[in-house]
């Protein structure tokens, strides 16, 4: 007999969403059964393939002022997150602002990115521009061409692969019953697959694109990044590119890996990068830093992101199941959100003041 | 001309009521951008194919979502920089989206997506061959668009400014030549407008339609601006039956001031 507080669960899905609330829900004591279709330890879900920056000043931008508070939220829970996951899981957050800047001849497309930020978010103070001096000071090794950037300051980026593997061994060390390479089809209170039907308490469809079936109204997003090693650059924080054709980001990772990406293409094709987009990506990269020329391309990434027709992440409940889906480009920037409210939709924290995550129906479509 | 009833616009033997046509790229959410077209008010959206391998039909969710706004789709060839790749594109679209209409690019530079005008004319003449309908985005040159009419297009598209500029009517005596010279043709200003001054400048120039993305997608508001452009065509071109009347030269008087003496003037 399980006692009253513990409660029988299934993830579908062992993606961001997925680790987080599986790691949550074991340190509450529950029981968790995690699914994915893959490996947990060579994931192919869209936060393997993701840069990890928690940016809510430029994701603002993109995207609206919703994001942008799920995004301070990011701010102030992944440092605390990290610091419960393990003593030296800290080191995985690097809070060093980020800076985006653009070519003299593209000026225009950084003064529209400042134009659409004050306009988003007039009251924000957390960043400033800065000038070619200050700008080297921060980034000596970019190129000197860049005489006008943006700091913006509170921006945060994670050594994202590092915190999902991490992740994966807690989750096994703290006794989820974990279930590989085993799609699986979802309904309230039950988890379907080739194991037959299994019941639960609850069933958590964290799946991503996987969802699809269920979830008429997701769609996937092409993104393609680069991946580069090279020891003649380093970079302090991540850098964001303004181009007139395609706003591009590096992000530095350890051991001197860069990531650069990610083009942005509406089409579900998990094919391999196009020569286009690898030509875009890597002249961006080399005229960040021309030292970049002779870095070596160790990985060529190809994902697709989930997401909605409003591009926003959306939570339906009933009973025994929840959905959490369409993070979009910014898993790491709204995962802490999303993971908030379900555990507050399951009676399992606080009431959190990201409830308009809750939505009547993504078109679900029944079994 | 007179007609106030009646002031639809004619392409391809397809009559349609609002003069302004729409792109889908690069709005901030597919959301915002059905939004936009609602608030455009305008009955045909352009389409780009070239990076979603349409082959396999891999954009499938996103092309489902724009038909469902319910306007007609126009296929763009957007991305092609030569005469076969934009053939080919135009080809797959036909098949795809069963129409045999494309705004036909042929892009000659990279950086500032400029017309290639000897590419534009070789892929015209070759699709309207197969039987496509050919809307070509095109320079404003005059002899580059008598080519395309020699070769069989039935519009012509003109651009304003490169694309993506916002630089507005950037030639405005070229394009007056177009007008002049090129009475019978829908001509229709594609590319390069930023603000819906410019769209009702172009209106009141006599030209048919604009066509336009980045300004409305760009916009901090979209649909706010899709209304703002639609208002404005809808001005210009009621501007431009109603017959601008000619500006006036006042700085030096031919005649003696009525009140003032003669020897003063």
């Amino acid at each position: 007999m399980k006692s009253e507080s513990q409660n029988s669960f299934a993830i579908a899905g062992a993606g961001l969403l997925g680790r987080l609330l599986a790691w949550q829900l074991l340190r509450q004591g529950h029981k968790v059964t995690l699914y994915d279709a893959g490996a947990l330890t060579s994931p192919n879900c869209a936060a393997w393939t993701a840069a990890g920056m928690i940016s809510p000043l430029s994701e603002a931008v993109v995207s609206d002022r919703n994001v942008y508070e799920m995004g301070l939220y990011a701010l102030q829970i992944w440092p605390r997150w990290l610091q419960e996951l393990g003593k030296d899981d800290a080191a995985l957050y690097e809070g060093r602002g980020s800076l985006v800047v653009a070519h003299p001849q593209d000026l225009s497309e950084l003064q529209q990115f400042a134009q659409d930020l004050e306009y988003v978010l007039p009251e924000a103070s957390n960043y400033r521009h800065v000038a070619g001096p200050e700008i080297h000071d921060l980034e000596p090794d970019l190129s000197s061409s860049f005489q006008q950037g943006l700091l913006l300051e509170d921006e945060a980026h994670l050594d994202n692969r590092t915190l999902l593997l991490r992740l994966a061994s807690e989750i096994r060390r703290l006794g989820a019953h974990c279930i590989e390479h085993c799609p699986v089809e979802v309904s309230a209170g039950a988890v379907i697959s080739a194991r037959g039907e299994e019941r639960f308490d609850w069933v958590l469809d964290c799946r991503g694109t996987g969802a699809k079936d269920r979830l008429t109204e997701l769609r996937g997003v092409r993104g393609e990044t680069l991946h580069v090693q090279t020891n003649e650059v380093r970079l302090h924080r991540p850098v964001r590119l303004m181009h007139p054709r395609y706003q591009l980001y590096i992000v530095p990772k350890p051991e001197q890996r860069f990531i650069i990406g990610a083009t942005q293409i509406e089409s579900e094709d998990r094919s391999p990068m196009s020569l286009q987009s690898s030509l875009e990506l890597g002249s961006a990269l080399y005229t960040i830093a021309p030292a970049f020329a002779e870095a070596r391309i160790l990985e060529q990434g190809v994902n697709l992101r989930p997401a909605f027709m409003d591009n926003q992440p959306h939570i339906t409940r009933t009973e025994g199941l929840i959905s959490a889906n369409g993070l979009f480009r910014h898993g790491y920037l709204l995962a802490p959100a999303v993971v908030t409210q379900v555990l507050a939709e399951l009676g399992l924290s606080a009431p959190s003041p990201f409830a308009h995550l809750l939505t009547p129906s993504l078109g679900e479509s029944q079994l | 001309m007179n007609d106030l009833q009646n002031d639809n616009l004619t392409l391809y033997g397809e009559s349609f009521t609002s003069r302004f046509l729409l792109g889908t790229a690069l709005y901030n959410s597919p959301e915002i951008m059905r939004s936009s077209i609602e608030a455009s008010r305008c009955e045909i959206v352009t389409l780009g194919l070239r990076r979603q391998n349409p082959g396999n039909r891999d954009g499938d969710a996103i092309w489902r979502y724009i038909q469902e706004s319910g306007c007609r789709l126009l296929p763009n060839t957007a991305g092609c920089k030569s005469v076969k790749e934009a053939v080919t594109l135009a080809e797959m679209s036909r098949e795809m989206f069963d129409t045999p209409w494309v705004k036909l690019e042929v892009i000659g530079d990279d950086y500032n997506l400029q017309p290639d005008p000897f590419g534009l004319v070789e892929a015209s003449e070759n699709l309207i061959k197969k039987g496509f309908k050919v809307l070509p985005y095109c320079t404003d040159d005059l002899i580059l668009c008598q080519r395309l009419l020699d070769v069989g297009c039935e519009v012509l598209m003109p651009w304003g400014s490169p694309i993506g500029t916002g630089q507005g009517l950037l030639n405005r005596y070229n394009l007056n030549t177009l007008r002049e010279r090129i009475k019978n043709v829908p001509l229709i200003i594609d590319a390069g407008l930023g603000a819906p001054s410019q769209a009702a400048e172009a209106m009141e120039m006599g030209f048919d339609g604009i066509l336009l993305n980045s300004a409305v997608a760009k916009a901090q508001n979209p649909p706010l601006m899709a209304e703002a452009f639609a208002d404005a065509i809808d001005a210009g071109r009621k501007a431009f039956r109603a017959g601008l009347m000619q500006k006036r030269q006042t700085a030096s008087p031919s005649t003696p001031t009525v009140g003032q003496p003669f020897w003063h003037q």
